[in-house]
């Protein structure tokens, strides 16, 4: 009745989101540092990789890799809207699956009540 | 999405009324309950098996929450609130078929 | 998701809004760019916004172009300046400042009005995390 990979699923997807708000404010601290490339986080591509093949999720916050957006003059590349979106977005994913995991938990819980 | 209490009428019928309709013959308590035993426990199974469902339908939608690839979030919402009550509900059904269960057989014969 | 969709969409409208701020403070700073009268003058910079999957309600805008204005500019009769010609003329560039502000506002509103947008998904999606919460 209760799957064992959902809860690692949902583990793993924390700590990659929460590298990826790290990566965020490292971007937007570096919005004018001259060669600067913006970082970013990809955890979704080994998670889903692991959901679709059933296996459980390996929790390590993803790859962090420089963007190769184009830069403007002084070599930067950091776009504050997107940042600014990506932080919003990550933000509220995070709390998603910080509800999901809650739901999850008390789903068991209140399965093993006897009263 | 079709909600719990609804899709199980027997269940709910049963509480409505105040009263298993097996557990309270007298052919239950002799031990030989068989017609009222399995209207029972079939109850049971069939919101076992419903249950089970709907926290699968609840897990595949964490798992998609958790790729980022889940198109509404209220769908999450919804099917993790549906599957909590389910599960409350049959515990609940669990928990005061068992106490019943004791009280019975505490029962001076 | 709907709601990370809208963020998409009013991610696009940011960022064309802001190069259409960019591109209007960038016609500002060289409105008295001086050029010889022989050369092109400094021509002005608009975008152009195209719309993605327009009326799919999916979509939202992007840049498709800059286009430049007009090239010829006005002559202005300066003879003491380092670049005028024989007959004392030098090039300006054909910009009307109040013009450029009021696109300048235009912007700015349109800037605003998508960040109000990324702001109500924001509060919607919080919302339904609440459910059944009581």
């Amino acid at each position: 009745m209760i799957g064992e990979i959902t809860p690692a699923a949902l583990h793993a997807s924390l700590s990659g989101l929460a590298q990826r708000q790290r990566v965020t404010a490292d971007n937007i601290a570096n919005i004018n540092t001259p060669g600067f490339l913006a970082g970013r986080v990809d955890f979704e591509s080994s998670l889903e990789g692991a959901l679709r093949n059933g296996e459980t999720p390996r929790i390590n916050g993803g790859t962090v890799a420089r963007s190769l957006e184009p830069t403007n003059t002084n070599g930067n590349n950091v776009n504050l809207d997107a940042e600014t979106l990506i932080a919003t977005e990550t933000g509220l994913r995070y709390q998603l699956a910080l509800n999901a995991l809650d739901g999850k938990y008390n789903s068991i819980r209140t399965a093993l009540r006897t009263s | 999405m079709t909600f719990p209490i609804g899709a199980i009428p027997g269940i709910g019928a049963a509480i409505g009324t105040g009263g298993v309709a097996g557990i309270d013959s007298t052919a239950a308590v002799n031990g030989t309950g068989a017609a009222g035993g399995d209207a029972f426990s079939s109850i049971l199974a069939s919101s076992f098996d419903q249950l089970a469902a709907t926290q699968a339908n609840a897990d595949g939608l964490a798992a998609q929450a958790a790729t980022g690839d889940l198109k509404d979030v209220h769908d999450y919402m919804i099917a993790r609130n549906e599957a909590s009550l389910a599960t409350e509900m049959v515990v609940g059904i669990k928990n005061a078929a068992v106490s019943a269960f004791t009280e019975i057989m505490r029962m001076p014969i | 998701m709907a709601i990370f969709d809208t963020f998409g969409i009013s991610g696009s409208g940011l960022m064309t809004h802001r190069k259409w701020l960019d591109a209007v403070s960038d016609n500002i700073a060289n409105v008295n760019t001086v050029r010889r009268t022989d050369e092109d003058a400094f021509q002005q910079r608009m975008v152009v916004a195209e719309a993605i999957e327009y009326g799919t309600g999916e979509g939202g805008v992007r840049v498709a172009r800059a286009e430049f204005g007009n090239a010829e500019g006005r002559l202005v009769y300066q003879p003491d300046h380092p670049l005028a010609d024989e007959a004392g003329y030098v090039k300006y560039p054909d910009i009307d400042l109040g013009d450029q502000m009021s696109q300048m506002i235009m912007a700015q509103r349109g800037y605003q009005a998508n960040l109000a947008v990324v702001e109500r998904a924001t509060e919607a999606y919080k919302a339904a995390l609440q459910l059944g919460k009581g």
